[in-house]
This record gives structure tokens, C-alpha cells and sequence, in this order.
């Protein structure tokens, strides 16, 4: 066992953990941050992504002991209380989330894109989500969600009726 | 994990060389986990202890000089080496070939140095530092040694590293800076994937370098060339360089085809 | 169009709200089973074969049993529960032979995931091991070993099923219409081909769970990531010869289903272990590597297609055999090989037609329902074949198809007679064609293949689909008023991200003439708290439970006006309603408003009347029956709902690499109650397709072990593997028994996504394909007529990487 501080959405938590429990059990198990998904625990389909220390990782391939002293940002941590972030809202407006399941992973991906790259085009958010899979939207519309949210998006996607 | 071992927070390189002489077989080093922890979890290796090298000072550190050409250390991981502008401005191809590397948040805790001691023979990462005649540095209790990079794959993920070592650094010389090259990669999707057969080339004024991935038990060099040399003769050398085989990814026929016809086309496009 | 409405007077019908449960699913705050942690839980952990066939020689379980923190292990000899939706034929543990690579042994619930993982390790298993039949071909010939000797004693459900004793063949299907040989003697041309496609996997991204509690007295409490909770108790209670009564199945959110969860799965085995770990909870979660072998699959298909064509492209006669890869269990296999029998031609008037179906045991993971129902695999045929034969008789395909698509007064294959209102599938396929410019470069598509040195083909693929049910399936809603006039709708078909809860919300809010945000749909099902639904499967959800929304907002409407009536001393046709009151017609001043009356009224001297308002609405199939099990006839179709795809495709012709530039999506929904959501399941369904014809498959060695049980060589798509441009259109001919018109989509986008670039390969550098998926390396094989690769069960497995044999034991399945 280990002692290990982390400070999770501006929280700070002190916890005993086995050495060899991922960050995103302790997370789940631990701090009761079950936001955060696991689809895989081999880092291939990116439920678990979330913010280490500004950066976008997945969780299952981090040790909770390798994390100590280190600053996370989650899911939870991405509304304003009852408030949605602008992301977020986008991401109703535009249908980007179905089952909901890749979600939490995939606004952590984007967070994170949006701070390297206000602005980025459509390919450019397509390499940006490529680590997080999807089995419900087929991406297009959280496409649209993170251009609509950088001002990107001149209208709504529209089923055409024919 | 569902694996149980124990957690070590290595100091310097000799605290943790020291740790791999104390507990041999049964210790293995910790950088980015990303190929570690997926080989823990699918009961591939099983370590009673993981050594963490990241805390060792300077471990990270990513530096250029005209002069001394390109030091990676053991913890600088994939995007930092891609986002470096050294990186862009000399060595272009490190970066084109990283960005077929998994996925953005693996090339977050993805070393450089990782790729490489896993000697996968579909490491994105050593065609480019076979081509650039990258330096292999070891510690071990006895000191450093540097082994080329063209010596350091030995068989199917086995390498040169004896027990006790630990590579620290990848020193990529000043000489290989500063040309034009491209990477070729045939996957499955479009998407973050393994790859099937994978070429890259690095030209310098007249010279051109050649190396492949996927198409053998390891990572293989192909060899240099003058830039006007006949390409069937640069592709008799990959022929007689490369040995794939037959899996669930692709046929031994298709990757000796393929490397062929991306060979040819980098020749084209570069040369 | 369920009653006549003027479609201007709409509100909330063919609008875009967003989905109810939007926030808690952006928050984080969706609470699914891997997130629930019962107080006094276990961890279970499961002891799988290593062997596609195998007889268990000995279990051994006391090293595991004596480890500390194990609390329960159990194994297939002390259980006697054989479950099955139609043939009850799998044992909730293996019992005495494996069937399949991956196949439950034993199991164990200790205190953490690690100690029953260890305890698992030390379960000893001794196999003789058996020659395993693999291959569907293989396993129809007479001298086959028989996955299941026992098949004649086994129970299933008879109107629908012929199983065949002695064989393994577990289900048979047959449609004969017209006169087939004599047309297809008369034919001008005769085209045969034979199709195939493996088996794949649903890949939800949350992998099955389930946590069981077995309580004193037998109650069992399950929560559990399944479609249809009423079928999970149903299934439950009659395996353990308990009343329905006391099994209680609780859904929360459900992380992706696509068919995977339709059924009953891990529920009894973590069930058994509660019950002998003394009533204490127990979970499993599946691990990745668990998701697809240990659960069950899409079935594989072999099919032979023979056409009889006359020279001016009318179609006469077809010939249709098709070979379906069960699995060791039939699960859903049968059902969804029936429903591809008489659904076998896809949307074509074939005058005279044979359909021999079968579905065929063998030793690999067993298969079940998946998006599509059996649709996406003979599509592939179909919609090949029909490229092919045109191409044959030298007709453009395009001018093929319009000959042959059913329209109004042609028959089924199964002699239903389409009407003007059974939907549009030439109008479909005229929108994809027109939208990706059929028949023609653009100026900038040639300027592309000039630059690119690859070549550009375009083409459509047609598709149908009914739901697959029993003739009398049924659902029902409850529709409860709070204290404030709000709503709350109760239903157990659930909402596992298609988004039928908000199209349900839309349905009440319009035949209430309430505002949206007065209705809330319950989630978290609970079949002790919501009424029967058959299942969620079948896109028969928003037409079935949508009809009894809008009967429940009638009933909730009428229980209102009668307390109104007594209140304001009126008849009904005197009164009308607003979201917030019902007032008099004629003195609009005189009203009293839902919330007073939504639990009972109370007179000033407090007298009550009415009592709480509830409306009930339940609805069942109309007019369907057991089709003839010697000709096929009948009508087993609730709905049909047509489609179409249009594929732009740019393929090198030298390797055989290709790229999607453009993929035009139409269907005949009858009426989109939710646009949004409607081109939400179009594209998902589409991209998921792409999956399909992309790359995914299972891939066996010659023993029957699956070498590819990872996303390291199972591949699904990314955002990077997006065409370059996606459109998705709807043709809204209303379904008369539909809700508004409407009929289900979700999962005809998925079929014949494969097709479509299959016709557009062909189009652009002449392959022909009749394997899919289709990988660079098999387009690449058809260009040099080279023999095709057949590695979905192969005779060298040797990986290079983490998929070679000896280092493949991150499953969990050791020798």
C-alpha cells in the first residue's frame, strides 16, 4: 500500500492504494468519480481519457501510484454546477451523445484538443477524437458539437427530407 | 490491475539498475505503461515489482544541438517529441513516423525509448531512427555503453539489453540531420492501428536511407543508396532484407507487395 | 398514419429536441452497472475453455475454494438450468463438454476482482479434447460430429422452429412461391453466385454486466445492461422454476446494445453464485477479451444466390441457400435466419422463388441478435448479386434495380401484397443515386483521378427490413400526472442510446398537447415498477410502444375530462383542454387546472373525487401469424422499413487501398419524429456498417481458438475513418398503423452499407467481390484474380505480434 495526493477537479484527495491499482479504479473505486469509463483497460478505445496534469491520457494505463501529486480533470469536473459547458451544451444541441458510455472520454479528448487548438478544422478534430471509440454516433455529429462550439458550424446538421 | 507486484520510485539510473540487479527477472521498468501495464494485464509479464525511471532527473529532457545532434532520454514521450521544433526543423521524419503511433493519449505517456526496447517489429518509431543511425545508450551497474540502433533488435522483441540494463537515452547523430523523408504505413483502418508493413525512406543531398517495419521478426534496416542508384536494385536490397510472414493481419504475399509498391512511391515522391 | 392528423398542426412531432437524458450523460452522472456497488458485493470472475470441443474430464476447484476472500465457486456439474429463447439448449455453466473457445467452466465470486481472479487461475480443468466442427459447410455434411446429440429432447418453440434431431442443423426454414424451377428453365440468362461473411462482433463500448442478488425465499434481484428486461425475468424464471413474481430485473443506463444485450446473458450465472455465497450481491463484468468469445456474436452466412433473368432485365426466377453460422447455441441464430428466409430477397418482386435457410450449429462462440437481424450478411448477397447480374446482362445497375424494386401491388416472397402506404424503396434509391451524381464524374472527381492516379466508382445498394418478432409481440406505458400537472411515462423497453424515450416524450407531449417539459420517461427500468414490453430489439420500439403512448394519453386524457366533467358540470364535446387546464368551451373562464385534479380532486369542503390520474396504453401486433412452414407464405411483417445507399468511392488500382468520399444515406421512415435522433441512428448505423465492411470479422485457427478477441486485431472505426462527406435523407410515406406515420429505423442503417461499397469497388476498378469484409488486401487479391484469402478460419496462425498463440493468454484462457 501507498499514500498518494491528488487533487481531482480542484479537489484535493488523500488516499491509501494498492501499488498496482490503475488511476482509473482508484478513481472509480476510491473517490466514488465513477464519470470516468472503462472500455478496455488497454488503452485502445479511450472511455477512460481524462486530464493528467494538462494532459490528455488514459487512465487504465496509468498506476494511481504514478499519479501522486498530480492534477486531474475529469467529467465531473466540466459543468458549472447545474450549468453545462459550452462543450457540453453542444453536445445536447447536437445529438453527440447516444448511449453515453464513450462520452465522458470523448468531452476530455475535446477539452483538451480545444486548449492546444481553439480553432481546429475538421481533420484536425478528427485526429483529436481518434483514440476514443464510438459505436453509437458515428462521430459526425460531435464533429459538428466542437464546431459549433468554436464558432465553426454556419447551420445545424439537417436531415433532408426527400 | 488485476496482477499484483509492487511499486518502486527510482532516484537516478543507478537506483534503479541497482533495483533490477537486486530483484533480476522479476522487475521491470516503468516509463510510459503503455505497453507494460497492457502486458501485465494480459498476463504476458509478470513482474513483482515495476521500477518507475521517470522521477530520475533530466529523464525527460529532449535536447538538439548542431553540433551533438538529437539526445532523447527515457521518459520523453511520443507528442513531445513530435511537438519539439528541433524535432520538426531536423528531423522531420521522427515526426511524420510518430504520428502513426497509437492514438494522441498514448502518445501522451508513450516514450520514445519504449517503442524501441519493446523491439516490436511494427514499432512505428525505428524505421525512422534506423534511417537516422540513431545511438542505443545503456546503464547498468557496470556504467553506459551505446550500441547503434542497427545492432539493438536481435530477434522477435528481443533486443541486445541483458539482464540488469536499462536503456537511458537514444542520441540521434548531428550527421543524419536535416533532410526530406516520408513514412509509408499499411493499416486495417484509418483510425490509430498496428501496422501491417510499414517503409520509410530519408534522403540527404545524394544519399537515401531505407528501413522497414512489420515485414520481419524486427525492425530492419535496409541500407543506404545513392540517390541515383536504379530503384531495382533498392528493391532487391528490401527484398533480400525483409522476411514476412503470414498472420491474422495480412498475408506474407500482400507485405512484400505492399513494401514494394511503398518503396517505389516514397522513391518517387522524395527522390 | 394511426388516425388522420393535419401534419400543420403538429408541435412536437418532426421536431429536434435534445435528448432527455442529455445532462446526467454529459455530467458524468448516468449511472450504469459497472458504477453501482451493492453493499456486501462480490466480484465474480469466470473459468472459460481454452478448446473449441472438449470433454471436461475433471474440475478441480478446491485449491480455488480454499483461497482467502473467496466466497462462492460453482461449476457446470451442480447446476441443471438449460436456458433458451426459442431452443432451450445452454446450460448456464458447460456441463460435461465445451462447445465453443471461450465457453463458461466454472466461477467465482470472492471479495475483490483479484482474488477471484487468482482463484480462477487455480481452478483445475482436464479436457479430452474433440475433433470441433468449425465450418458451416463442414457442418451440414452427414458424417459431421454434432455439436449437440441431445438436440431431439431439447424444448423450442414450435410454431416457429423445425429443428432437425441427428443433425446440426437446429433450425430449417423454407419459402416457395410461384414456380421456380420452370422460370428459371425459361430464363433468358441464369447468374449464380456464392457469398460470404464471418462472424463479427457488436462491440458496445461498456462490455456486458450484471449483479444478481438471490434473497431468502428465492426473490432475485438483478441489475443488469440488458435491452428487455421483461424477457431477462421471463428467461430467468422459468430456467429456476421460479414464480415471475419474485425476479425483479432493474435497468439502468445501458452503455450500447445493437442486439448484444437482447437477451438473457451472464444474469443466472452471477444469480448462482449470490445464492451460494449466501445471499450476498455479486457482479461480473466482462472483459474485453470475455466480449467476444465468452458472449455471443453476429452470425457468419454462406449463401448461394441463382437468378433467372430475362434479357430486358426482369427478374423471374431466384434461387436462395443460405448456410448460418450459429454457433454452439441458437440463441437468436434461429430467429434471425428465419427472419432472413422470408425477408431472403431483400426489397425485389421475385415472381417465383426458393429460399432454403439453415441455421447450422457449430463449435465457436454462439450468435445472436445484432443490428440488423441477419439483414446486413444477406444483403451483402443480395445486393452483390444484383450488381452482378446486371452487370452480367450488360444493364446498368442502377436501371436493374428500378425494374425489379417492389412498388405498390407487387408480392412479397412471402405473398404479401405492397400498398402505397408500405413505403417508398425506388424513391429511396433515386434520392442516394441523385445525391452522389450517379452515372457520372464531376468536373473536380476527375480532376481528382487525374492527380491521384486512382479511380473514382459510384453506386447504390437497396435494403429492408421488418422487425423480427413473434406475431403477438406487445408493449405498454403507463403515463402517471404528479402532483403539478407534469407527467412521468413508465415503459420497459429501453432506451440503450437510439433515443426512443425522447421520441416516446414527443409523442405524449403532442397527443396531451402538453409542453415537452412536462414529460419525464422514467429511466432505470424496473420490472417491478413498469409494465410488459416484449423486448428491445427489432426497431419495433417507437412503433409499438409509441402507439400505446399516444392510447395512454388518450386513456390519461379521458380519466382528466371525467373528473373535469363532474367539477364543471359539462360533457366531454363541451370542454377542451390547454397544457395547464381544462375549461368549458364556451365561458373559457370556467376550468380547472391538471394539477388540481391530478390526485384527486378536493371539493372546498373537502370532499374528494377522481383520485391520482393515470393512463394506461397497450398495444399489440395487428394482423400477423406463423408463416407456412412448407411454403413460406404469410405475413410476418409489422412494418417494412425501405432504405438506400449511395457510395463514392476512390480505390488505387494498383493495391488495392481505397477511401470513401462520399456515403448518401435515404430511408423510408414513414414519419421522423425526432430529425435529429433519426440521422443520429442513419449515420451511427452507417459508420457501424463500415465496420462491417471495412475490416471486422472473427478469425479462428484450425482447433477453433479465436485469434483476434481484442481491439488490437479487431478493429472498429474511428472519426478518421469517416467518408469525406456524409448525407442521410428520409422518404416519409406514413405507415398507417405507425404512430404519426411513423415506423422504425434503427437498425436499417447498418444494412447494405457493405453492399453499396462492394457495387462501388466494382464500379471503380472492376473487382467483384463476394467476401466481405473487404480488406486492402482482398480488393488487392481480386485484382490480380488472385485466390482469396479464407483466413476466418485459418490454417496458419501465426501472429507476429500480441496475437500469436503463445502469447495470447490475455483472455483469460489457459490450457
Amino acid at each position: 500500500m501507498m499514500q498518494v495526493q491528488l487533487t481531482v477537479n480542484g479537489q484535493v484527495y488523500e488516499r491509501e492504494t494498492t501499488e498496482y491499482k490503475t488511476l482509473l479504479h482508484f478513481l472509480r473505486e476510491d473517490l466514488g468519480l465513477t464519470g470516468t469509463k472503462e472500455g478496455c483497460a488497454a488503452g485502445e478505445c479511450g472511455a477512460c481519457t481524462l486530464i493528467l496534469n494538462g494532459k490528455a491520457v488514459n487512465a487504465c494505463l496509468v498506476l494511481a501510484v504514478e499519479a501522486n501529486g498530480a492534477v486531474i480533470e475529469t467529467v465531473e469536473g466540466q459543468a458549472d454546477g447545474n450549468t453545462l459547458s459550452d462543450l457540453q451544451a453542444a453536445f445536447a444541441r447536437h445529438h453527440a451523445t447516444q448511449c453515453g458510455f464513450c462520452t465522458p472520454g470523448l468531452l476530455m479528448s475535446i477539452q483538451d484538443l480545444l486548449r492546444r487548438n481553439p480553432k481546429p478544422s475538421v481533420d484536425e478534430i478528427k485526429a483529436g477524437i481518434e483514440g476514443n471509440f464510438c459505436r453509437c454516433t458515428g462521430y459526425v455529429q460531435v464533429i459538428e458539437a466542437v464546431l459549433d462550439v468554436t464558432g465553426q458550424l454556419p447551420q445545424k446538421g439537417a436531415l433532408k427530407h426527400v | 490491475m488485476n496482477h499484483v507486484f509492487q511499486y518502486r520510485l527510482a532516484s537516478s539510473f543507478q537506483d534503479a539498475v541497482a533495483g533490477l540487479a537486486e530483484l533480476g527477472a522479476d522487475a521491470r521498468i516503468l516509463a510510459g505503461g503503455t505497453d507494460l501495464l497492457v502486458n501485465i494485464r494480459a498476463g504476458l509479464m509478470a513482474p513483482t515489482h515495476v521500477i518507475d525511471i521517470k522521477a530520475v532527473p533530466g529523464i525527460d529532457t529532449l535536447t538538439y544541438t548542431p553540433e551533438t545532434g538529437l539526445s532523447i532520454g527515457a521518459a520523453v514521450t511520443v507528442n513531445a517529441l513530435m511537438e519539439n521544433d528541433a524535432v520538426q526543423a531536423h528531423y522531420p521524419l521522427l515526426v511524420q513516423c510518430a504520428h502513426q503511433l497509437a492514438s494522441h493519449q498514448v502518445r501522451n505517456r508513450a516514450t520514445v525509448v519504449g517503442n524501441i526496447v519493446n523491439a516490436s517489429p511494427c514499432a512505428d518509431l525505428a524505421p525512422p531512427l534506423l534511417c537516422l543511425d540513431a545511438a542505443i545508450e545503456i546503464q547498468s551497474a557496470d556504467g553506459a555503453r551505446q550500441v547503434s540502433c542497427r545492432e539493438f533488435f536481435v530477434a522477435a522483441k528481443q533486443t541486445v539489453l541483458r539482464p540488469g540494463e536499462l536503456v537511458s537515452r537514444i542520441l540521434v547523430p548531428a550527421e543524419t540531420a536535416d533532410g526530406q523523408g516520408g513514412y509509408k504505413k499499411l493499416k486495417r483502418i484509418q483510425g490509430h492501428d498496428l501496422g501491417i508493413v510499414g517503409v520509410a525512406l530519408w534522403r540527404q543531398r545524394d544519399r537515401v536511407r531505407v528501413a522497414v517495419s512489420s515485414a520481419a521478426p524486427t525492425p530492419v534496416y535496409v541500407g543506404e543508396f545513392a540517390a541515383d542508384e536504379p530503384l531495382a536494385s533498392v528493391q532487391e536490397a528490401l527484398s533480400a532484407a525483409i522476411n514476412p510472414i503470414d498472420d491474422v493481419r495480412c498475408t506474407r504475399d500482400y507485405r512484400l507487395f505492399m513494401a514494394g509498391v511503398y518503396l517505389r512511391r516514397l522513391w518517387q515522391e522524395v527522390v | 398514419m394511426y388516425d388522420q392528423v393535419d401534419p400543420a398542426t403538429l408541435k412536437y412531432v418532426g421536431t429536434d429536441p435534445a435528448r432527455l437524458e442529455s445532462t446526467v450523460k454529459l455530467t458524468g452522472q448516468a449511472t450504469y452497472v459497472g458504477d453501482m456497488v451493492m453493499p456486501g458485493m462480490l466480484h465474480a470472475r469466470i473459468k472459460k475453455s481454452p478448446h473449441a470441443r472438449a470433454r471436461i474430464v475433471r474440475i478441480d476447484t478446491s485449491r480455488a475454494a480454499a483461497l482467502p476472500g473467496v466466497r462462492a465457486v460453482v461449476t457446470g456439474e451442480e447446476l441443471d438450468y438449460r436456458l433458451g429463447l426459442y431452443v432451450v439448449d445452454k446450460y448456464i455453466l458447460a456441463k460435461g463438454e465445451v462447445r465453443h473457445y471461450g465457453e463458461a467452466v466454472a466461477a467465482v465470486a470472492a471479495d475483490t476482482l483479484v482474488i477471484a481472479e487468482r482463484a480462477v487461475e487455480l481452478i483445475e480443468v482436464e479436457y479430452e479434447v474433440l475433433p470441433p466442427v468449425l465450418h458451416p459447410l463442414d457442418a451440414i455434411k452427414e458424417d459431421a460430429p454434432l455439436v449437440h446429440p441431445e438436440l431431439g429432447s431439447y424444448d423450442y418453440f414450435k410454431p416457429a422452429f423445425t429443428p432437425r434431431p441427428g443433425t446440426n442443423i437446429v433450425n430449417h426454414n423454407k419459402i416457395r412461391k410461384g414456380d421456380m424451377e420452370k422460370a428459371m428453365a425459361e430464363a433468358d440468362y441464369v447468374v449464380e453466385r456464392f457469398y460470404t461473411n464471418p462472424s463479427v462482433q457488436h462491440v458496445p463500448i461498456e462490455t456486458h454486466v450484471s449483479i444478481a442478488q438471490w434473497c431468502a425465499g428465492d426473490e432475485v434481484r438483478i441489475w443488469s445492461a440488458a435491452q428487455s428486461p421483461h424477457t431477462v425475468k421471463n428467461l430467468f424464471a422459468v430456467a429456476f422454476k421460479i414464480p415471475h413474481r419474485n425476479v425483479r430485473v432493474m435497468v439502468p443506463y445501458i452503455g450500447g446494445g445493437f442486439g448484444g444485450k437482447a437477451g438473457i446473458g451472464l444474469e443466472p450465472l452471477v444469480a448462482v453464485l449470490s445464492r451460494k455465497a449466501g445471499g450476498r450481491p455479486v457482479r461480473v463484468q466482462a472483459t474485453r477479451e470475455e466480449e467476444f468469445s465468452l458472449l455471443p456474436c453476429r452470425s457468419g452466412l454462406q449463401q448461394r444466390i441463382k437468378t433467372g433473368v430475362m434479357a430486358d432485365g426482369r427478374i423471374v426466377a431466384q434461387q436462395m441457400t443460405q448456410y448460418w453460422d450459429a454457433g454452439a447455441y441458437a440463441d437468436y441464430a434461429v430467429n434471425v435466419q428465419r427472419a432472413a428466409s422470408y425477408s431472403g430477397s431483400g426489397p425485389y418482386e421475385i415472381p417465383n422463388c426458393w429460399v432454403d435457410s439453415y441455421a447450422l450449429y457449430t463449435n465457436k462462440p454462439y450468435s445472436t441478435a445484432y443490428r440488423g437481424f441477419g439483414h446486413v450478411e444477406f444483403h451483402w448477397g443480395i445486393e452483390r448479386h444484383m450488381e452482378l447480374v446486371a452487370s452480367a446482362i450488360d444493364m446498368d445497375p442502377l436501371e436493374f434495380r428500378r425494374k425489379n424494386l417492389l412498388r405498390p401491388g407487387s408480392l412479397t416472397i412471402t405473398g404479401e401484397e405492397i400498398t402505397a402506404h408500405t413505403g417508398n424503396v425506388i424513391q429511396c434509391v433515386e434520392s442516394v443515386a441523385e445525391s452522389i451524381q450517379y452515372g457520372q464524374l464531376t468536373p473536380d472527381e476527375a480532376a481528382r483521378e487525374k492527380a491521384t492516379g486512382r479511380k473514382i466508382g459510384k453506386a447504390v445498394a437497396a435494403l429492408q427490413k421488418a422487425p423480427a418478432m413473434p406475431p403477438f409481440t406487445a408493449a405498454s406505458v403507463v403515463l402517471k400526472m404528479n402532483q403539478d400537472g407534469t407527467v412521468t411515462l413508465n415503459v420497459s423497453l429501453t432506451d440503450m442510446g437510439q433515443g426512443t424515450y425522447t421520441s416516446l416524450a414527443q409523442l405524449a407531449a403532442e397527443r396531451l398537447r402538453f409542453p415537452l417539459e412536462k414529460i419525464h420517461v422514467a429511466f432505470e427500468t424496473d420490472t417491478d415498477r413498469d409494465p410488459y414490453d416484449w423486448q428491445t430489439v427489432a426497431s419495433k420500439g417507437l412503433m409499438l410502444s409509441g402507439n400505446a403512448t399516444i392510447l395512454a394519453a388518450e386513456d390519461l386524457l379521458k380519466n382528466a375530462y371525467a373528473v373535469a366533467s363532474q367539477i364543471l358540470r359539462a360533457t366531454d364535446h363541451d370542454m377542451d383542454h390547454d397544457e395547464d387546464k381544462i375549461f368549458i368551451r364556451h365561458h373559457p373562464s370556467r376550468f380547472i387546472r391538471f394539477q388540481d385534479i391530478a390526485v384527486g380532486y378536493a371539493y372546498p369542503d373537502g370532499n374528494g373525487i377522481g383520485g391520482p390520474l393515470i393512463g394506461v396504453g397497450k398495444y399489440i401486433a395487428q394482423g400477423l401469424g406463423h408463416i407456412d412452414k412448407e411454403t413460406g407464405q404469410g405475413l410476418p411483417a409489422l412494418d417494412w422499413t425501405y432504405g438506400a445507399h449511395g457510395m463514392v468511392v476512390e480505390a488505387d488500382p494498383e493495391t488495392g487501398e481505397y477511401t470513401i468520399l462520399k456515403i448518401a444515406s435515404a430511408f423510408d421512415v414513414g414519419k421522423a419524429i425526432n430529425t435529429g435522433l433519426v440521422r443520429g441512428q442513419a449515420i451511427g448505423g452507417m459508420v457501424q456498417g463500415l465496420g462491417t465492411a471495412f475490416c471486422e470479422g472473427y478469425i479462428f485457427d484450425e482447433q477453433g481458438r479465436l485469434l483476434n478477441p481484442s481491439f488490437t486485431d479487431n478493429k472498429i472505426p474511428t472519426a478518421m475513418d469517416l467518408p469525406l462527406e456524409v448525407e442521410a435523407m428520409v422518404v416519409e410515406t406514413a405507415q398507417i398503423d405507425g404512430p404519426y406515420g411513423a415506423r422504425g429505423v434503427g437498425e436499417h442503417s447498418m444494412i447494405s452499407v457493405c453492399s453499396a461499397l462492394g457495387n462501388a469497388l466494382q464500379q471503380a476498378i472492376g473487382v467483384e467481390l463476394t467476401h466481405m469484409p473487404m480488406r486492402f488486401e482482398d480488393v488487392w487479391r481480386a485484382l490480380n484474380n488472385k485466390e482469396p484469402i479464407d483466413n476466418w478460419i485459418t490454417k496458419s496462425p501465426v501472429g507476429s505480434c500480441r496475437s500469436a498463440p503463445e502469447l495470447r493468454k490475455h483472455d483469460g484462457v489457459k490450457g
